[in-house]
């Protein structure tokens, strides 16, 4: 069942002249999935998650959430998700707990059944020895679980996490992720936006790549993959000639693409890794160049994106 | 109820911020105790009383006439000026001088001997009044108390001189009756002179409509009040500047997530604006009540133009935030227009000064038309004299929150 369809969206900021956010994304999420946008920054992922959160209107397009549009539908929509921001968005001079009161009223509840949703989401965020605290005294992992925390309270059906692990500690990001599956489980859509591939490929249920505003591919994850199909990356390291051997490379067969060097290091990915390293040496010392580092990748997301739009993720 | 949780939320922020809360009440109570003791905090604009040293070496001129010395020294020490002057006696005009030349007091008055007979016969005598160079207001008070009784007393011997002419002619002969005569018509116009204060000082408030009752506000209610409206303004910037915090750091795009209309946001940020502003200003009151004596005027009037006020600078601060894209801009561009309708409307010079032409063009200002309501109601003015007032605050009030509403809508579409 699709809960979540989005037609042909099209977002520009400043009009004419400025740059297109999102351009003609279409992609649906099923109802339970868990589904990744997977992009550098400034791919659109962010303006996408906002047109779905009802925070920015589409210049064409459709996007339907529950079967309700986010442009005529507004209010309905937004009863039936919980947006987690991507920077912290909470009121520092308020306690975690007051916060999450806030957060709760604002989704009209009150009283009791506020107090109640309060102390759960509480002892699922792990917070409640440090609820009292001002939120400006939390540390960054802890101010991340209550910014996701304030989404849950209202105990929505889909919910819209935009890069929520940016800039914290492994054991919250751990915490996080595990914290997003139990939430799935529990039967919650949820619509994650990331750069980080190991993220995206642990999470999902099925991806959607975007880059430069455009959805370059939408799948499951072995779909996607076997979209460069049994290519192999090779990262190399070179003492000296790193442009001229990039170039000569680019002419082999069996390469598909060679990335411009920097710093010494370029990638490759390739049919037969095991056929090409040894021309790849030989040329190397024929230039009086030395390979000082070697290392092969099998297909992931991360060849994925290269494969798409010959940059890598964190260009 | 969502609306309240914002404004709930916004006030607690306003008062956890220390400077903003010394901005919004003490510095106008700090201007207004240190305006209201420079010109003085009782009950008017006053000065303190002059140290003045009397020698009367006047014997007077015998009986029936008036003692003239006597007079003016009792004038001068009497109950009706007894704030003006503090008198003391000296013995000789040596000791009053040195009194006055060693600033133990501002003016010596020395009245010499001979003065009554002087008044009374053909001959010459002169009062001398001598004073500290450094002081104006103090030696002329007392110059123009001892020339009044002077003048009375010129008034008596010339009553007494037209009584015995015209006893003379009708035939009155006897110089003992002709000279009791003259001694009962100077005592009788000495006596009337002297029943009435040679000086009165009164206050005149503006007349206003509806003041039943005119009074006399002191000084520093009076600087208050226009402290008081001032930084009404001030105290409505910092919670109104808190929607571009809010856009700054994210909460107001949170906010606009959840089923929560952006007409209920403004209305709570509005309702935060009013109470803090509101809070304010009766703090403000209360404080210019109990600390600085003020007599704010009828009780409900008071209320009406407290909350007017409150309501007015709300909309005043969410309009000035409206034009701004930063909160350091929605600082710099309010803080400029607050200074600017606090300049044109009268706010620094106290309630009391305003009048002329200048009482007439502060009504293009919302702060002039609040401080003229602040002001009959100071005067002893009731509804009546606010009603104006109020209409035009409440009708800028208005036309402020529709303009902030329309920039809210369209910034956040």
């Amino acid at each position: 069942m699709e809960a979540i369809v989005v037609e042909k969206l099209r977002k520009q900021f400043d009009p004419p002249k400025g740059p297109v956010a999102v351009d003609d994304v279409s992609f649906q999420i099923d109802e339970g999935e868990i589904f990744s946008l997977l992009g550098p920054n400034g791919a659109g992922k962010t303006t996408t998650i906002s047109i779905l959160s009802c925070l920015l209107r589409p210049d064409s397009g459709e996007a339907r959430v529950g079967g309700f549009s986010v442009t005529r539908e507004a209010d309905e929509v937004k009863r039936l998700i919980g947006v987690v921001p991507q920077d912290i968005a909470l009121y520092e001079d308020l306690s975690g707990r007051e916060n999450l009161m806030f957060w709760g009223r604002m989704y009209g509840m009150s009283g009791a059944q506020l107090n109640k949703r309060v102390d759960e989401v509480l002892e699922l965020i792990g917070l409640v020895d440090r609820q009292k605290d001002r939120v400006e005294k939390y540390s960054g992992g802890m101010k991340r679980r209550v910014n996701i925390g304030a989404a849950l309270l209202h105990k929505p059906r889909f919910l819209y996490l935009d890069e929520p692990t940016v800039g914290i500690d492994p054991q919250s990001r751990r915490s996080i992720l595990d914290g997003v599956k139990d939430l799935n489980a529990a039967g919650v859509t949820v619509l994650y936006t990331t750069h980080y591939m190991e993220e995206a490929q642990e999470l999902s249920d099925r991806i959607g790549i975007m880059d430069q505003g455009v959805m370059v591919a939408v799948g499951t994850q072995a779909d996607l993959v076997r979209m460069v199909g049994e290519q192999t990356r090779i990262d190399l390291a070179l003492d000296r000639h790193g442009a001229a051997l990039a170039g000569q490379w680019r002419e082999f067969p069996g390469v598909s693409t060679v990335s411009e060097p920097e710093d010494g290091r370029v990638w490759l990915l390739v049919d037969d890794a095991n056929t090409l390293m040894p021309r790849l040496f030989d040329s190397a010392r024929t230039a009086g160049a030395r390979i000082t580092e070697i290392n092969l990748a099998e297909p992931n997301l991360e060849m994925v994106f290269l494969h798409l739009t010959g940059r890598a993720l964190r260009d | 109820m969502r609306a309240l949780s914002i404004a709930w939320k916004d006030v607690r922020h306003v008062y956890r911020d220390v400077a903003g809360l010394a901005m919004m009440l003490v510095a106008p109570l700090v201007l207004s105790f240190a305006l209201g003791a420079a010109f003085g905090a009782g009950d008017s604009f006053s000065i303190p009383p002059v140290k003045t040293v009397v020698v009367d070496q006047d014997g007077g001129a015998g009986a029936g006439a008036p003692a003239a010395g006597a007079l003016i020294a009792e004038t001068l020490d009497g109950p009706e000026i007894a704030d003006l002057l503090t008198v003391t006696r000296a013995d000789t005009p040596e000791a009053a001088r040195a009194d006055v030349d060693s600033g133990e007091a501002g003016v010596a008055v020395i009245i010499p001997q001979g003065l009554s007979t002087a008044l009374m016969g053909t001959g010459s005598a002169q009062v001398e009044v001598y004073k500290d160079p450094t002081l104006d207001i103090g030696p002329a008070i007392v110059t123009s108390v001892v020339q009044s009784v002077v003048q009375s007393l010129d008034g008596a011997r010339a009553a007494a001189l037209s009584s015995v002419q015209l006893a003379t002619s009708l035939g009155v002969t006897d110089p003992t009756e002709l000279s009791g005569l003259a001694g009962s018509t100077a005592e009788a116009f000495g006596a009337k002179a002297g029943a009435t204060a040679p000086i009165t000082l009164e206050e005149r408030a503006p007349v206003t409509p509806g003041a039943e009752a005119p009074k006399q506000p002191n000084v520093a209610s009076q600087v208050l009040l226009g402290m008081m409206v001032f930084f009404m303004l001030f105290g409505a910037s910092a919670p109104a500047r808190s929607i571009l915090d809010e856009h700054r750091e994210g909460t107001l795009a949170r906010l606009f997530t959840t089923p929560t209309s952006r007409s209920v946001i403004l209305g709570g940020k509005y309702i935060a604006v009013f109470l803090v502003v509101l809070i304010q200003s009766t703090i403000l009151l209360l404080a210019g009540r109990f600390l600085l004596g003020a007599d704010w005027g009828e009780l409900g009037p008071v209320i009406a133009l407290t909350l007017t006020g409150a309501l007015c600078a709300a909309s005043l601060g969410l309009v000035t935030v409206s034009f701004a894209r930063t909160p350091a801009q929605a600082g710099a561009v309010s803080s400029a227009i607050f200074v600017f309708l606090g300049l044109i409307s009268g706010n620094f010079v106290g309630t009391a000064n305003i009048e002329g032409p200048f009482a007439t063009a502060r009504r293009v200002s919302p702060l002039g038309w609040l401080l003229e309501g602040w002001g009959n109601v100071l005067y002893g003015g009731s509804w009546g004299s606010i009603a104006l007032p109020l209409l035009a605050v409440l009708a800028f009030t208005l036309v402020f929150f529709i303009v902030a509403s329309l920039f809210f809508r369209r910034r956040y579409a």
